[in-house]
């Protein structure tokens, strides 16, 4: 019981935390350090919805520079954030899904995209994150999180975005 | 999708007046003709010479063809400026013919032959005359192509059928007329299929013309590439069914897809051979996308590349002995090529930094692709050998080549007009027609008529 009520208020508290940090779908900030003590799903037991839930706001997306799938100083930052989340997240698996902008052509950025998503997959491994928790998807340039054609959208679409699942 | 049309060569009655007139001085003019034939040899300009367009002549001449509006020979639904908008329009968009408006009147009694020196005056060196009736839901065509300087009848096609198949028919007959004037049919009832770009991602066809928009996808899925299977009874695409990209067969006969290659990574941008034995496509199961070649069912025959960076879009050539690609292992996305049979690849492309999208001609000269210009995407084409680099769009974004089967037309996607749109342009980039009804990119062109 008393573990129960242990990962409801570190949950609580997590929540609070990824409201005061705003939108999980912001650029990375550089600097953002997990908050010390935080808790997805403790080792044994299933998975519960809200948990997911809260180790999903907690991912950070990963943004890449145009034409490129090499992870930049702040992008490395963001996979140090998640890698310390999954380690923490035991039992929760994620699909990297790889993104790009909406220039060039479909195939190639499809391509590239799955280029992203392996980086960042592997970037997660070589933390300590055991492979068989991750897997890639690549959506090429067809899902972008802003439709807009101008270089704020761009940026916000060349992404790799976590999603977890059990 | 095979329409019952009986076709046949329209026969000309003796006794018709200009016809008969015809015969009697056929025989002289034949002899005057032959005498002429060895001078005709050395004037190819000569309004004389035979009406026929040598493809392989870069400085090709347009031919000016007119194309009145077809004659109703009884109450009709069908409308004769329709009718003839329809082989207009094809001529038009091979970039081969410029179309002669304005028309001297027609003749007072149909069976009378066209006033030649009229349409000559017009500036009409090819003519194009119909008429039609029509009984119920049927209805029968006449279609004549005549020379106007020779004065003479080049073809003459009889073609009856159900009305709703008009258009069909009428392609027909374009076709029929490309045959007369270049030795090669046209490829008028071939039709397009492409993906809608929306918030639904199916697969649409049309006739090559923008016409009879048919939905063959409703997945709800994300759908790419699609690729017509050779023999025209279906397609092959990349669909997210199974919320990663696979590729994905589609049967015309059940319309229920089924997974063809569902590999862990892409399974992406699949192509046929020309024989419709082998599918070339990009897979990255082993950790990079590369380049192989499975069977219709999705075994692996051979990987064909080997490289550290990213590989995608195949291309066969019409031979199957060679495959075109592209790769950034160099850095940028290029275009290269790699012997199916073992060998090393070649770069083909250098100028630029983003070179994608290959797609080899049927006629198997030339590769079309899409290349990054001053920051926006234009289709070119290119030798096989690197050589005559050709720019063929400057409007707007332009991308995702797709052939006829008569390596004369390139269907693409542009913006040029504010929202993505399929185009048709002839492979010289002279006439360029946005053709589809809805948005629309990653056009694939049928390889066999209707």
């Amino acid at each position: 019981m008393s573990s129960r009520y242990l990962i409801l208020g570190m949950t609580a508290l997590l929540v609070l935390f990824v409201l005061a940090s705003g939108c999980a779908r912001k650029i990375v900030k550089p600097n953002a350090v997990p908050q010390p003590g935080f808790v997805g799903p403790q080792v044994g037991g299933p998975v519960l919805e809200h948990e997911l839930q809260v180790v999903q706001t907690s991912l950070q997306p990963i943004y890449f520079d145009y034409d490129n799938y090499t992870l930049s100083p702040e992008a490395q930052a963001a996979l140090q954030h998640n890698a310390e989340i999954l380690r923490r997240a035991q039992q929760v698996a994620v699909v990297a899904e790889g993104h790009c902008d909406e220039r060039g052509t479909a195939e190639y950025n499809l391509a590239l995209g799955d280029r992203r998503a392996r980086s960042a997959v592997e970037y997660l491994a070589t933390a300590g994150i055991v492979p068989n928790r991750l897997s890639t998807v690549s959506y090429g340039s067809e899902l972008p999180v802003d439709p807009a054609h101008n270089e704020g959208a761009w940026a916000k679409n060349r992404r790799v975005y976590l999603r977890v699942s059990r | 999708m095979k329409r019952n049309l009986a076709e046949g060569n329209y026969r000309i009655t003796p006794g018709n007046g200009f016809f008969a007139r015809r015969t009697r001085i056929r025989g002289l003019l034949g002899l005057l003709l032959c005498f002429l034939g060895i001078l005709l040899v050395f004037c190819p300009s000569s309004a004389q010479c035979r009406l026929y367009l040598d493809l392989e002549n870069p400085n090709l001449a347009k031919i000016p063809i007119a194309v009145p509006d077809f004659v109703a020979q009884s109450p009709a639904t069908l409308n004769g400026r329709d009718l003839a908008r329809i082989v207009k329009n094809d001529l038009y968009l091979t970039g081969l013919f410029d179309i002669v408006e304005g028309s001297p009147p027609n003749p007072q009694n149909p069976t009378d032959p066209p006033d030649f020196d009229a349409w000559s005056q017009n500036g009409a060196q090819a003519l194009i005359l119909g008429k039609f009736q029509v009984r119920g839901d049927e209805w029968v065509l006449e279609a004549m192509l005549y020379d106007v300087a020779l004065k003479k009848l080049e073809l003459g096609k009889r073609f009856s059928g159900r009305i709703n198949d008009h258009r069909v028919m009428i392609h027909k007959f374009g076709d029929r007329v490309m045959e007369k004037l270049t030795n090669v049919p046209g490829c008028f009832t071939t039709q397009i299929a492409f993906v809608t770009d929306g918030q639904s991602r199916e697969i649409f066809s049309m006739d090559f013309d923008g016409h009879n928009l048919r939905q063959l996808t409703q997945t709800g899925s994300i759908n790419l590439s699609p690729e017509w299977s050779p023999d025209g009874r279906g397609l092959i695409f990349t669909s997210y069914l199974n919320r990663k990209p696979d590729l994905w067969a589609l049967d015309f006969t059940s319309l229920r897809p089924y997974a063809i290659s569902a590999r862990p990574g892409l399974n992406a941008s699949g192509r046929y051979s020309s024989d419709g034995q082998n599918i070339a496509l990009s897979l990255s199961f082993n950790g990079t996308p590369n380049i192989f070649i499975i069977t219709p069912q999705g075994n692996i025959i051979k990987r064909l590349t080997s490289g550290r960076g990213n590989d995608i879009s195949p291309t066969w050539s019409p031979d199957g002995s060679a495959i075109a690609y592209v790769s950034d292992h160099a850095g940028t996305p290029q275009i290269y090529i790699i012997p199916v049979n073992g060998g090393d690849f070649r770069r083909l492309t250098f100028q630029g930094n983003y070179n994608t999208d290959p797609k080899w001609s049927p006629r198997g000269d030339l590769l079309a692709f899409t290349a990054r210009i001053e920051g926006r995407f234009q289709i070119c084409t290119i030798r096989t050998d690197g050589t005559d680099l050709r720019v063929l769009t400057k409007v707007g974004t332009n991308q995702e080549p797709a052939w006829s089967p008569d390596g004369r037309m390139i269907a693409f996607q542009s913006n040029r007009d504010g929202k993505k749109l399929i185009y048709v342009m002839d492979a010289r980039g002279e006439t360029q027609v946005p053709v589809s009804p809805i948005t629309g990119k990653a056009p694939a062109w049928s390889r066999t008529g209707r």
